[in-house]
């Protein structure tokens, strides 16, 4: 009986434990997400920027290691480069002067990116077409206004075209990420100008880094300038006021004591037991003397 | 000091000699033990790369046996000390395994927290540079504190068995052990004053370390539940692990029993009613633990807040088979068995806590893990090996390591002092006297 009892609670347990329903899923190749950008640096520095990526778990993961090929189309379809993505799932080409791209006949490059897929990975591509743009930002203080002038041509065949009507994002970094300062939209000579704000703090000596950019533009990719200009106003790192917080160097008073009270209720109590061991020790000491 | 000779004749044999099966077991511990500091010294060398531990899950297998362990030990804490304050005449023959559980398991557990610190060599800054505001802090002092208090607790229930040791003649054991005897002994003769002394120091101890046991482990559930984490953030965090820790040390303390009563031949003292008492306290508890986890899940299920929607969905779908294992049939199945008496046999009752143990051990994984992989933001540059944890052989080897330490802290203690407390045994209670 009490052997079939035993075995009757072995099977039961490794009965539930089996019961979990087990499905069979096909293995299903992962389908990527294939970004290529154009950026174009401050030092007129030009690259284009391929990201590599799948969603899990709502999360953007990147597929490092993957050799990406980037094309040039506007002349029929021609190798540029080939670099692997790195840990972030992100491949980057310099056009460097060696690599002259040809236009199309609308005056833009077109640059395609292609990933050939793999055993687990889908095969994917992705194509851009972009017009060279010239940004250029001047900083100067007119009547003691801060004031930023921003000219954006286009290179024709053989003179400068304007670029109107599209806007230009102003920034300024800050710790965590870019502060929106302001933004400004071209005129028909595809010049603008906007007044810097004079009460963002900069450094201790009041040096400020303010960026200029086209982003994610569908003709132009993304075109950044910066420059460094004492226009902050110097900051001082105040200590904080101090006072008793859960964030402070000094804790709030009700945790203190309640902790003090607590500690020196406890060791109390240890204490008592020791001094209690030690009095036992003593009288056994006693009582060996009376004997002897 | 005298007792009685069959007492002393029945329950000293294992101190005077070892078997080779013994040192055969003993060894085979050993060999995990070494396993495991290979894997740690793997660890130190290469860094926690060779762990499943990253970015977004940064606790993994120590940080589970850590509150395991932890668990462990203050749930013996609790089970030793109400079984001493309340005089509960069945206590006798086990109260020493339960003292036992908690030492051991508090001197095992901090150490999966040095495991995981990647940076141990400024572990004491915790010391030099304390916030009194962080569950951290907390933490530390309570352990320290708890692991002081335990050792005292567990020295007075030593004292009067080491001066029956001490006077027993009949004892054959090495001049070392005899001598080791007399000085922890402290000269007991079991006279009125001492008697008073040590019966006095033992109760208030037992009282000290029922509240330290409930504190100390609550601190430990406030360091996941003061946190925002989905999963984590409850105000019943406190007592559902106080009562999920007295489960698994209940469970333990069953499966020691079951161990020792067969190996060194205990049937006289340790019989069947100290297993259905023991399994009826374990079923009592598993309803409580159940209650506990029915309402934690339940409120988070209904509140529906996105995190802990996603939490739970997850739960269901990829953890499910070790949710429905720890919180279904390690509840449910002990419950079941101990509650009808037709089942309840003393193999059935250890088999009934081993799975009440181990679903334990599972149910700290399923709170740890998956809400570490249920990030509210995504972590920067995440990759797939990142999200989801899996232990490696280094982790496992250092957990096997955990495991061994604990039987053989326990083997080795049981050649110096006995597993049933002799001076235990020999008290006779007013219940009984009145019988």
């Amino acid at each position: 009986m009490k052997n079939g009892s035993s075995i009757f609670c072995t099977l039961l347990s490794f009965l539930l434990l089996v019961s979990y329903p087990t499905f069979s899923q096909e293995e299903t190749k992962i389908s990527p997400y294939i970004q290529l950008q154009y950026f174009k640096n401050t030092d007129e520095s030009r690259f284009l920027k391929t990201t590599l990526t799948y969603s899990l778990n709502r999360m953007e993961i990147p597929v490092p290691g993957m050799e990406i090929s980037f094309f040039s189309e506007a002349a029929g379809k021609e190798l540029i480069g080939t670099v692997f993505t790195d840990d972030k799932g992100v491949a980057s080409l310099e056009l460097t002067k060696n690599i002259r791209p040809p236009i199309n006949e609308e005056g833009l490059w077109e640059f395609s990116t292609e990933f050939k897929g793999n055993d687990t990975i889908q095969a994917g591509n992705s194509e851009l077409s972009i017009k060279d743009v010239k940004l250029e930002m001047s900083l100067q203080e007119v009547d003691s206004i801060k004031t930023i002038t921003l000219k954006a041509v286009t290179m024709g065949n053989s003179s400068e075209i304007p670029v109107s009507e599209e806007v230009v994002m102003i920034y300024v970094p800050r710790m965590f990420s870019l502060l929106p300062v302001g933004e400004a939209t071209l005129d028909e000579s595809g010049t603008a100008s906007l007044e810097f704000p004079s009460d963002l703090p900069g450094d201790s000596e009041g040096n400020l880094t303010i960026i200029s950019r086209f982003e994610e533009h569908p003709d132009f990719g993304n075109i950044e300038k910066k420059i460094e200009i004492k226009w902050g106003v110097p900051s001082v790192n105040q200590a904080p006021v101090a006072h008793r917080a859960l964030w402070t160097k000094t804790a709030p008073m009700w945790m203190i004591i309640t902790l003090s009270v607590l500690l020196a209720g406890v060791w109390g109590h240890y204490l008592f037991a020791i001094i209690s061991l030690i009095l036992i020790k003593r009288d056994s000491k006693k009582q060996a003397k009376l004997k002897s | 000091m005298q007792a009685d000779k069959k007492l002393l004749k029945d329950l000293t044999p294992e101190i005077e000699s070892t078997s080779t099966t013994w040192y055969i077991t003993f060894s085979v511990f050993l060999g995990f033990f070494l396993l495991g500091i290979y894997g740690l010294i793997q660890q130190i060398d290469k860094g926690h790369i060779v762990t499943g531990m990253r970015d977004n899950v940064v606790w993994g297998f120590y940080i589970v046996n850590f509150i395991f362990f932890m668990g462990l030990s203050y749930s013996g804490a609790l089970i030793s000390g109400v079984l001493h304050l309340f005089h509960t005449g069945w206590r006798k023959p086990v109260i020493r395994l339960a003292e036992l559980i908690t030492v051991i398991s508090l001197i095992i557990g901090p150490f999966f927290i040095f495991f995981c610190i990647g940076r141990l060599d400024r572990l004491y800054f915790l010391f030099i540079h304390p916030r009194i505001q962080s569950p951290i802090t907390w933490d530390v002092i309570a352990i320290l504190t708890d692991l002081f208090g335990c050792f005292i607790y567990l020295y007075l229930s030593f004292v009067e068995d080491f001066a029956i040791l001490r006077d027993y003649d009949g004892l054959h054991v090495p001049p070392w052990k005899r001598k080791f005897y007399k000085i922890l002994s402290l000269g007991y003769d079991g006279s009125p004053r001492q008697k008073k002394l040590l019966s006095n120091a033992r109760t208030i101890m037992s009282v000290m370390i029922i509240a330290i046991a409930i504190i100390v482990y609550s601190v430990l559930a406030w360091i996941f539940g003061v946190t925002l984490q989905p999963g984590w953030h409850s105000t019943i965090f406190g007592p559902y692990f106080v009562i999920a820790a007295v489960f698994s040390g209940t469970g333990l303390l069953i499966i020691l029993m079951w161990i020792f009563r067969r190996i060194y031949h205990l049937e006289e003292y340790i019989t069947k009613r100290h297993f259905v008492n023991v399994g009826v306290l374990l079923t009592v508890i598993a309803a409580f633990y159940g209650y506990f986890t029915f309402s934690d899940y339940l409120t988070k299920w209904y509140g529906s807040i996105k995190m802990d929607s996603i939490l739970i969905d997850k739960l269901f779908n990829e953890y499910y088979l070790l949710f429905i294992f720890a919180n279904y049939i390690g509840i449910l199945l002990p419950a079941i068995i101990i509650a009808f008496p037709k089942f309840r046999t003393i193999p059935n009752i250890t088999v009934a806590a081993a799975i009440a143990v181990l679903a334990l051990w599972v149910n700290r994984y399923i709170i740890v893990i998956p809400t570490l992989e249920t990030p509210f933001l995504p972590v920067q540059d995440t990759r797939a090996d990142w999200i989801k944890y899996s232990p490696t052989w280094i982790e496992w080897s250092l957990t096997l390591a955990g495991v061994s330490v604990f039987v053989m802290l326990f083997m080795l203690i049981s050649k110096i002092a006995p597993i049933v407390s002799i001076s235990e045994m020999q008290q006779q209670d007013s219940e009984e006297i009145l019988k």
